[in-house]
Order: structure tokens, then sequence, then C-alpha cells
């Protein structure tokens, strides 16, 4: 097919899907596909909030509890009426942890976000945006098969093209062209499908315009194309951990559980779907007065109360199937005793100094001017995939990739911390068959017995190993000491030596980002041999490129060893750390077989002293 | 495929001698064409008309027995949109196997699928075991993509080939098996082979048996 008729299919599949929201699902009698809408089961449990159960629902709101949100609503229209009083203000804090009495949410809400404010400041632009969608959108069919699955089980959304699910669709669209940086993003749609809960369209769409760009939420950062917010609170997150819950930590880094698994959801829609609802709008309530201090300190508290039930999964995949399905069905706590440890929980950060991982940087703010007209390039309009990763995309999964292999090096460190045999040599593993996952670990536990102290990385020692550091995410590779690799051909050579330390205390990654980072004087020597190829990630910075130069031109090597350091980096923080980046193929076109390696690489073996300091 | 094997892969019923290899395997494809449900239907056995869009990835793990072997699949499920398609590379990194999933009532899907395909034979292992899945096979009144049409692409590039229902339970386990069946299992793994490690000591699964 030429590109005029995709393009012409695109336009017609956009308005074909346009229309059926429009005619709504009165007009639409007979002409729903039946698994798009299926039957309305007889009788089923609706809860307090609109939501279906299948059986009994799982608490019933105790009468007390309706009688005290009666009282508290009382005080709460008094406030909403007299809204921008010192004594309101004052109260506001205190009230809000308490829950917003669920019938005055949207009014509270729409105050909290000042969604009239920016309403009224665009008269009309609603309408434009969902005009603009309807001609030129290129998310119109991702959002249709998103709203056709969107809280399906909620009354709202139970019928295909009930009112809802037009609003839904309507408010979605709009804002792909009102921010067009953003577009459409899954995830979104959980977003606006809670706003509409409580709100009208035009509502909704403008919550939703203030959730993204309001510096208060910064959303938008999360949905764009690389999700640098998400990447930033994430590495937050895993400090957090650090600090307050290592055993957690650590538990989480032996299966190779990245944060980015069993979290996404709670950073990317603040919490839906993930906890029971009831407790969900509890967050949100406080969300939105207090911004994104919530969601951080939200993310420490489920894994606080839950450490412990945590602790004895011993499976990435029980793990991940409680945090995600377990809690969301039953969160195991009263909602109000969550709320209390949340608020507990942001003060002990705020102690910590942890409560906030800083403002977003420009890259995740918007860069064009929202509501303004772009028209969409060619391939997208098609629909078309692109060919090749961006800059920003690469860097995305490289920091997730380095995240990882970071956290396996951790553990090991502990591992051999913990140890009281030292079990080899120091600086004996020189030339070692790095043929797969065992050896490219016995790399690793030597290069860490020669001293706890000194923690030269060689996370991204990547070419040679031919299984661990392809499976970054994996669950054993990187940390099980028994895993039997199979026969590779791949030889890299490795060896590690520690010049005496005058000092045992190595400041050990912080769990403040480093504006200037404490050296030990630690001296590490390092053996390393291998072929070097590709080009270095941007993130890191090459450091001594003197000396580097020396050495690639005293030992006629190809000008693309990288050495870096990740003092420089601003999201990484590791101390006294060499990290040596030896790419692959090309970084982020990993090797992945697992069997062999398919470019055997061996160069005979050089030493070099770098100092870091 | 012998039918008793379907039964298999939900109560596997392995002697606790048997070999258990584990593979990570990944699922590809367009928005909406069934990934998770293909799964679900795999794992647990159930099926939601409304399954929950992925954001990210999802994991899960399924184990199923052959006859002299007991295969543990680490199953990365991924998320379809576009955007999220950067992630994928971290999943399918070091996977020995990928499924790459279209709907048949959707020629667009299938377009993308061959995209996937052509992305993992580019960038993944030579010797991945890549299976395509034609889902949604009960709504066959609506098909846009022919069988014959996928089949001969598949074969064409040496692709397993099934057309399934997450719905009906339709070849969803029978894709697995035949997966499973066509990873290399020997130890060491021979030239060629893809490597499954074998679990030592340490790592056996929950149980002695493979049985959950």
């Amino acid at each position: 097919m030429n590109e005029e008729a995709l393009l012409a299919r695109a336009s017609e599949e956009r308005e074909r899907i346009f229309q059926r929201y429009e005619r709504g699902r009165e007009n639409l009698v007979g002409q729903i596909d039946p698994w798009e809408d299926p039957e309305f089961e007889e009788y089923h449990k609706t809860d307090r909030y609109g939501f279906i159960h299948d059986e009994r629902l799982p608490q019933k709101t105790g009468i007390q509890k309706v009688n005290i949100e009666v009282e508290r609503e009382k005080k709460w229209v008094k406030m909403l009426n007299n809204w921008d009083l010192q004594t309101t203000k004052e109260k506001l804090h205190r009230r809000i942890y308490k829950g917003i009495p669920n019938s005055l949410r949207i009014k509270v809400w729409c105050k909290l976000m000042e969604v009239n404010r920016i309403k009224s400041a665009n008269p009309g632009k609603f309408q434009e945006m969902l005009k603009l969608a309807k001609l030129w959108s290129t998310d119109v069919r991702q959002i249709d098969s998103d709203v056709n699955r969107q809280f399906r089980e909620h009354q709202f959304y139970r019928e295909r093209y009930s009112e809802k699910q037009c609003s839904l669709f309507n408010v979605l669209c709009a804002y792909s062209m009102y921010n067009s940086e953003v577009g459409y993003c899954q995830g979104m749609s959980g977003l606006a499908g809670v706003l509409l809960m409580y709100m009208d369209e035009e509502d909704a769409f403008w919550a939703l315009a203030v959730l993204l760009s309001d510096k208060k939420y910064a959303m938008h950062g999360l949905y764009i194309e690389g999700f640098p917010k998400l990447t930033r609170f994430l590495e937050h997150h895993d400090k957090i951990l650090t600090k307050f819950m290592p055993k957690l930590k650590h538990h989480f880094d032996k299966f190779g559980l990245d944060a980015i698994l069993y979290s996404l959801k709670w950073f990317f829609v603040c919490f839906v779907e993930r906890v029971p609802f009831s407790l969900c709008l509890r967050v949100w309530d406080i969300y939105l007065l207090d911004g994104e201090r919530v969601v951080t300190a939200m993310a420490y508290t489920i894994l606080k109360l839950h450490k412990k039930a945590i602790m004895k999964l011993n499976d990435m995949d029980l793990i991940v199937n409680y945090i995600q399905v377990k809690l969301h069905k039953d969160f195991g706590f009263e909602d109000d005793i969550v709320i209390y440890h949340l608020e507990r929980s942001m003060e002990e950060l705020k102690r910590a100094k942890l409560d906030y991982p800083g403002p977003p940087p420009p890259n995740e703010l918007p860069k064009r001017q929202l509501g303004t007209f772009v028209e969409p390039d060619k391939k997208s309009k098609i629909g078309q995939r692109a060919e090749n990763f961006s800059e920003t995309e690469k860097q995305a999964r490289a920091t997730v990739i380095l995240r990882r292999e970071k956290a396996a090096m951790e553990l090991q460190d502990l591992r051999v911390s913990q140890s009281d045999t030292v079990s080899e040599h120091s600086g004996v593993a020189g030339g070692i068959r790095c043929d797969d996952s065992v050896s490219a670990l016995g790399s690793r536990r030597s290069l860490a017995d020669t001293s706890v102290t000194s923690t030269a990385d060689l996370s991204v020692f990547s070419s040679g190993r031919s299984h661990a550091p392809d499976n970054s995410l994996d669950t054993h590779s990187n940390v099980s000491d028994d895993a039997t690799g199979s026969d590779g051909s791949g030889i890299c050579g490795l060896s590690i030596q520690r010049a005496p330390s005058t000092t045992h205390s190595t400041p050990r990654a912080t769990p403040h980002p480093p504006s200037v980072s404490p050296m030990s004087d630690d001296v590490v020597r390092i053996h390393v041999t291998y072929n070097p190829l590709a080009a270095s990630p941007s993130h890191l910075h090459p450091i001594s490129p003197a000396k580097y130069k020396a050495y690639t031109e005293e030992h006629h090597k190809p000008v693309s060893l990288g050495f870096y350091t990740t003092n420089g980096a601003t999201n990484l923080h590791s101390d006294n750390r060499i990290r040596i980046q030896v790419p692959s193929e090309e970084l982020l076109t990993p090797v992945v077989d697992s069997g062999r390696i398919i470019t055997p690489r061996f160069i005979e073996s050089h030493s070099e002293i770098y100092d870091l300091k | 495929m012998a039918t008793n094997r379907s039964g298999a892969a939900q109560r596997p019923n392995g002697a606790p001698q048997t070999k258990v290899c584990q593979f990570k395997l990944v699922l590809l494809g367009e928005s909406a064409v069934g990934k998770s449900s293909l799964v679900l239907r795999f794992v647990k056995g159930q099926f939601h008309e409304y399954q929950e869009s992925t954001i990210g990835a999802a994991f899960l793990t399924q184990t199923v027995c052959l006859d002299d072997t007991t295969v543990k699949f680490e199953i990365w499920d991924t998320a379809g949109q576009e955007r999220y398609h950067s992630l994928a590379p971290m999943y399918y990194r070091g996977a020995q196997a990928a499924i790459v999933v279209y709907d048949i009532t959707n020629q667009d899907t299938f377009g993308r699928a061959k995209n996937w395909v052509k992305e993992l034979q580019r960038q993944a292992s030579p010797s991945i075991v890549i299976a395509l899945a034609g889902n949604k096979s009960d709504l066959a009144a609506k098909r846009m993509v022919e069988f014959e049409e996928a089949q001969a692409y598949a074969d064409e590039n040496g692709l397993l080939f099934m057309e399934t229902s997450a719905k009906t339970a339709m070849n969803v386990n029978d894709i697995f098996l035949a997966i499973a069946n066509k990873l290399p299992k020997s130890e060491g793994g021979g030239a060629g082979a893809a490597g499954a490690r074998r679990l030592g000591d340490a790592e056996q699964p929950r149980s002695t048996s493979c049985c959950k």
C-alpha cells in the first residue's frame, strides 16, 4: 500500500471510531459487538463508589463511619463556602488527611486543582481541541482500545459507548491535541477515568491538564518519550529503600526485581488499581493538596507496612503479584491506619531530607506551548513504528539497565562484606574466562574480595559475559552463585589489585545526590582486557582523558575504551567508584545469546593505575 | 500436539528427578491484541474480557512438564503502546523465546507483528525461538488476516505459528508447549543452543517436584 492509501485508511479509521462515540450507546443499538458489551448480569453488588463486584463486598462501611462522614460533611460545607479564609487554610491539612467526604469530593478536588480558574481562562478551548482531535489526533485508536477496558467494572464505564465512556474518549482525544508532546500515553485513561467519576467532561479535561502541567503534580514528565520523571522518582525511591529498608531492597535485588516492575502504576497513575479504590481516593485527596511528595511517601509506606509479608515471598512473580494484585484487592489495613502511616512517613522522609526528589528539570516540562496545534508528521499519522530509538529512549533504557546492574553489584558487595572468610587472594583473577555468568560473577567476587571498601563497579562489564549481563532484569542470573552456565568461547581477562589504602571507611552510596563527592584514598589497579567497541552513554562522564589517550596509544587499541566515573552524573550516586564501560556491539543492542559468545574476544592483559583522586 | 499435554501445562505432573530448565520468554505485539490475556490463560487458566492494559511490563512464571524435562517459563509480558517500545529490549534481552502476537481481526496488528519479528531477528539472540500467535480466533467471523497468509509468513521466517484464543483457551497451552519442545534443553547447551539454565540445588523451585 502506498503512503497516500495508508494515510487515507488511517484517517478513515479515526473518523469511524470518532463517529461511534459521537452517536453514543442509544444510537448504536445492534451495532455493538457482543464481545465489547457483555450482558449485564442480573444483580451484582455495587459499592458506594460505583464499582460492581462479583461477590459480597469485602468490607461494609459501618453505620458509625457513615455518621462520622455526615458530621464531617457539615463542616466541609462551611469550609467550602469560606474557602479563601485563613481559618480554612489552617484546617485544610488536618481535615483532608481525615478524608474528604465522598459527596463533596468533586467540589474540593476542583478547588484544590483550581479547575475553574484555568477553565475560565481558556473559554472554548476544550471544544476546539476536541474538534482538532477529530481531524488530526493520531492517538485515537489507542485511546479507543483503552476506553474499551478502563474501569469496565464500574457502573459508569460498564456499557460500551455509555455516556461516561464517551466522555473519557473525548477528554483523552482532546488532551492528545492540547499537549502534543504527550499526546496520549497508556495510564492517562486511569487518571481521566477517576476524574470523570466525579467531574463532567470539561472539568475533567482541565483537571487532567492541571495534573500534567502544574508544577505541584508535574505528571507531564512521566508520560513523555523516555519517561524521565519516572526514572528520577524510581531512583529516589530506591534511595529511600536503601536507607530505611535495606533488607527489603536486597530482597528485591536478590530476585532481580527492579522497582519499575512493581511500582510503575504507583507513580504513573497515583495508585489507581494498585490499592483498593477507597484508599486510592484518600491518597488522591492528599496528593491534590500536597503534590508529588505524597506519591514518594505512599510508595514507601506501602512497602513499610507490608515488608514482613514480602520478605517471606521467595519468587519474583509472587512478590509482584502480592504488591500489584493482592494489595489492590485487599490492602490488609484500614484506610485510616494507612493514612496515619503515610503522614508519619512524610515526616520521617522530611527529617531525612528524602521527601522530595526535587523540582522537575527542564526536560520534564512541556516545551511547546500547550493548546497550540501542531500537525503530526506522516509517520505518526499512518501509525508507523519508528525504526530506531531516539537518544532519549536509548538513555532511558540504559538508565534502567545500569540501575539493575548496580543493584546486583551492591548485593554482591553485601554478601562479601557479610562473609568473614576471604576466599580468594587479591589480584589473582587476571585472565578469567568470562564465558558465562559463573565466571563473570567469579570475577566480580574476586574484585569485591580484594577489598570491601573499594568498590570498582564492573557492572557494565558486559561484552564478554553472555548470560548475566543480558539479563539485567532476570530473576537469578545476576545474583545466583549456583547458576550453571553453558559452554562459551568468549574470553576476556580481568584482574584487580588494590593499593594499600589509608582509610577503611569508604563512603558508600549516600542517600543524597552527591554534589561534592567524598573520595577515599583507595587506589584500585585494574587490569582489563577486552575488545573495545562502541560509543559511550552520554550521561556518564569520561575521566582522565589524558591517561586514557596514553593508554590507547601505548597499546594501539581502538579509541573506544571508556572509563567513567559516575560522580559527575546527577542520577547515579556512587562515591569512590570507577565505572568501566565496555560497550557491547551497541550498548543498547545487547547480545542475547545466552549459551555462547558470538564474537570471541581476547586481548592480552595490560595494566594501568587509575587514581580516583 | 497431544491433548494430554494441554492439561499438563496447568497441572504439571513431573517426576521429582526430572531435569529442570528455565527459560525467559517475552510477549510482543501491538496494543490490545491479547498478550496479557494469553499469559493469564496460560498461567492461571483465567480470562478477563477487559484485561487491564499493561503499563510497562508484567512478569509471571509457569512450569510445564515435558517427557523428561521440566520447563520453567519466566514470562515477560510487555506493553503494546509504541511509547513503551523503547523499554521492550530491556525485557527481550536474554530471552530464549518470544511470542509475537497479532489480532486476526485487525490487519494492522499483523503488520506490526512482522516488525517485531524483524526486530527480534536483528537484535535478539540468533538462536531465539520465535512463535507467532494469531489471537482472537474465536472472532473468526471478523477475520481480516487469513490463516494461510500468516502460515506462509511463519514458514518463510522459521517461526512456530498457531492461531490462538485466550478466551476459549484454544491453542494457548499448545503454543507454549511447542516452544518448550523446540527450546534446546541439553546441559551446557550444544552448538547453537540457547543454553537453558539448569537450576542448581539452591535454585530449585519452591517444591522438590516441579509441580506448584
